[in-house]
Formats: C-alpha cells, structure tokens, sequence
C-alpha cells in the first residue's frame, strides 16, 4: 500500500514541488492549502506523514500542529515543518509541540525526501518497460 | 553569567534540524539596533568591521550617487548622524533578505544569482510585476519585489520545473509571492531573534507600471539588485524601527 502523505501549504507553488519530489515513490500526496483544511484532511485521510508550513491565512501552522497533538487520534502522525521561519521563538515553540524534524525554505528535494525517508518508508515505483 | 537556556536549546534543535545560523555581525548589528538605548559608536564599530556592510550603509546613506566618487556621506560615523539609526536596521535587514535571495536561486533554481549595484543593470519600462508583503510590530515596513514578466515566467519555470507552456498567469503569480515569502521569513526570523517582534502580512503580487516605492514618515529606504544570466531582480525594504 502507499504511503500517505499531507502536505499542508497556502503556496500552489510549494505544494507542486513537494508533489513532484515525491513522484518518484509509491507515495499518494493529499493537499491542503491552509491548517483548518489540513486537520480536516488529516481526519479523514489518516496520513503517514503530514508535510506543515507555519505563515497560512485562516488557521497557521503552529495552531494546526497544536491542535493535532491535542487529538488522540492523530498526534502519533509524524510532522516535518516546512517553513522560511526559523527564529528561535519559533523553533523552540514548534519543537517543544512535538515536530518530528524542521525543514527551512529554501530547500532541495533531495532534502525533503531525505528527512520524510527518516519518518516513513519511501519505496521507488516499480518501472513500467514500454509496451 | 549563566548562558540563557532557551537559547542553549535553541541551539541543539538548529543542530539536530540542520537550520543556518544568521552571520555573527548581522544578528549582532539587529540586537543593537533593537536596544533604544544602544550607543551608536558601539553600532558605528559592528559596521567598520564588516566591510560589505560598510559599503551598504554608505551606498543607502547616499542615494543620489552612481558611484563612490558622488559620495557627500563617506563615514559610517556621519552616515548614522545624518540618517539615524534606522539606517543601521535596514542593513541587518538588507543582509538576510539578499541571502536568502541568492539562497533561493541557488537551491530550488539551480542560478547562481548575483548581488550588483542597481545602477548596473536596465531600469524596469513599462508594466511589471511588483511582489509586496508588509510588516508589523516593533519595526513596520515593507520588502517590495520587482521583475519584468519575462523574468516572472522564466522563475516560475525554473521553480516548478515546467515548460512556460504548461502554466499561467496564476502559477506565475504564486512562484512570485512564495520567493518573496521565503526571503521575507528568514529576514523575519532575524528581527524577532534580536527583539523586534513582528508579523507578516500575506504578499500582495500584481502588475504595475508605477515605480514609486511609497516610503511611511520616519522609514528608510534601501534598494538592493541581482543579476543571472537574463534575470534581473530589483528589492526595496523599507522600514521603521520602535514604531509601536
């Protein structure tokens, strides 16, 4: 079966390139573009690996991240920050919230997959030969 | 003196996490610049020690000249007296934002970007894009972004890695707003870290034929510009320090 990744971004952008560094692996990427849509997904979709940003209109990051550590159903899914902010408040907030690992925009692909490989198994699609 | 732990922690999750530290002399600079009380020759010293920032300073405290040889300001000393500190915050500012810039181009573009004085390269003509996000909080201001569409399509291609046949106005506009976000949340980082709390607002991207930046009473200007291959990329900060 796929692993199960939620990417949580407002930026159509970010949420492409993240989509595109997991293409190679038999992954099935769900998108939500802020953190009320990204709880809502979380709940239904029940996610491997949940992919965060912080700076988000109508719900940011850290209160989404807050929120899914409150519910007992979903605090033991792992999360990677994706974020340009890396001051301190902020890092030590979300630490201390209980982020499995901190990526910093802006950041290579090979990164990413490197640091969700640390979270979930990531395995290569099978290669299709030509017909 | 017993070291703070917060940041002692701090450091361990920026080791565990991989994250940069900002440069010594800029965070340094910041701490000053968000003391009121601080003395400006302590500031004038962090400056003289950093020859690029020295150079900033003196290009931001004489914005008229093309070259070194028009400068009426030539110290640091007199640069602060004649444009206060403020001056000084948009250097530290100044230095995250271009770093995370060329940061930017290098990792998710593979371009190697190049800082270079604005008067080297062709003003903008006629309509472009302009990226705007504002700031607020212990400082207030605004980083404005500027690119000829030319230069908007060909970043968004190199982002999403995608033809600039496969993608519109809307992906053009977003790749835009997302690199003016990344380089304002590293800059962001660096004005909290040292005590200037402040929030972002989500950027504003249009197009616009107006090349006037508006600059609030009491705010400085500074203008920076980057040049790869046929990219050319104009930023303004402008900013106001103790504004709350």
């Amino acid at each position: 079966m796929a692993t199960k990744i939620l990417s949580v971004d407002d930026s159509r952008t970010i949420r492409l390139i993240v989509g595109k560094a997991f293409k190679p692996y038999d992954v099935a990427l769900v998108e939500a573009s802020n953190g009320e849509e990204g709880l809502t997904v979380a709940a239904r979709e029940k996610p491997d690996l949940i992919i965060l940003d912080v700076t988000m209109p109508v719900m940011d990051g850290v209160t989404m991240l807050t929120k899914l550590k409150e519910d007992p159903a979903l605090k033991g899914i792992p999360v990677i920050m994706l974020t340009a902010e890396s001051g301190r408040e902020n890092v030590l907030q979300i630490a201390r919230l209980g982020v499995r690992d901190y990526l910093v925009k802006p950041f290579k692909e090979d990164q990413l997959i490197e640091k969700a490989g640390r979270c979930v198994t990531l395995q290569k699609r099978p290669v299709v030969a030509p017909a | 003196m017993q070291p703070n732990p917060d940041i002692l922690q701090y450091k361990e999750y920026a080791r565990r996490y991989g994250i940069a530290a900002t440069p010594e002399s800029v965070s340094r600079l910041t701490q000053l610049v968000a003391r009121q009380d601080s003395c400006v020759d302590e500031i004038v010293r962090v400056i003289e020690k950093d020859p690029a920032l020295t150079a900033r300073l003196l290009r931001v405290a004489n914005p008229r000249a093309v070259d070194e040889s028009e400068y009426t300001i030539g110290t640091v000393d007199e640069a602060l007296m004649r444009n206060g500190i403020g001056c000084a915050l948009l250097l530290a500012m100044g230095t995250p934002l271009s770093l995370a810039l060329v940061k930017t181009f290098q990792t998710m573009l593979s371009l190697k970007l190049e800082p270079v004085d604005v008067h080297e390269l062709d003003s903008l003509e006629g309509e472009h894009m302009r990226c705007a996000i504002g700031f607020a909080g212990k400082v207030t201001g605004h980083v404005y972004l500027r690119m000829s569409p030319a230069t908007a399509q060909a970043i968004a291609a190199r982002i999403l890695g995608l033809d600039p046949a496969d993608f519109g106005p809307d992906e053009i506009r977003d790749a835009a707003g997302e690199l003016l976000n990344i380089m304002t949340g590293n800059f962001k980082s660096n004005l909290c870290d040292a005590g200037l709390d402040c929030k972002l607002e989500p950027p504003k991207v249009g197009m616009t034929e107006d090349l006037v930046t508006p600059i609030e009473p009491g705010s400085g200007l500074e203008r920076l510009a980057f040049r790869a291959d046929h990219i050319q990329i104009f930023v303004e900060v402008t900013a106001n320090p103790w504004s709350d």
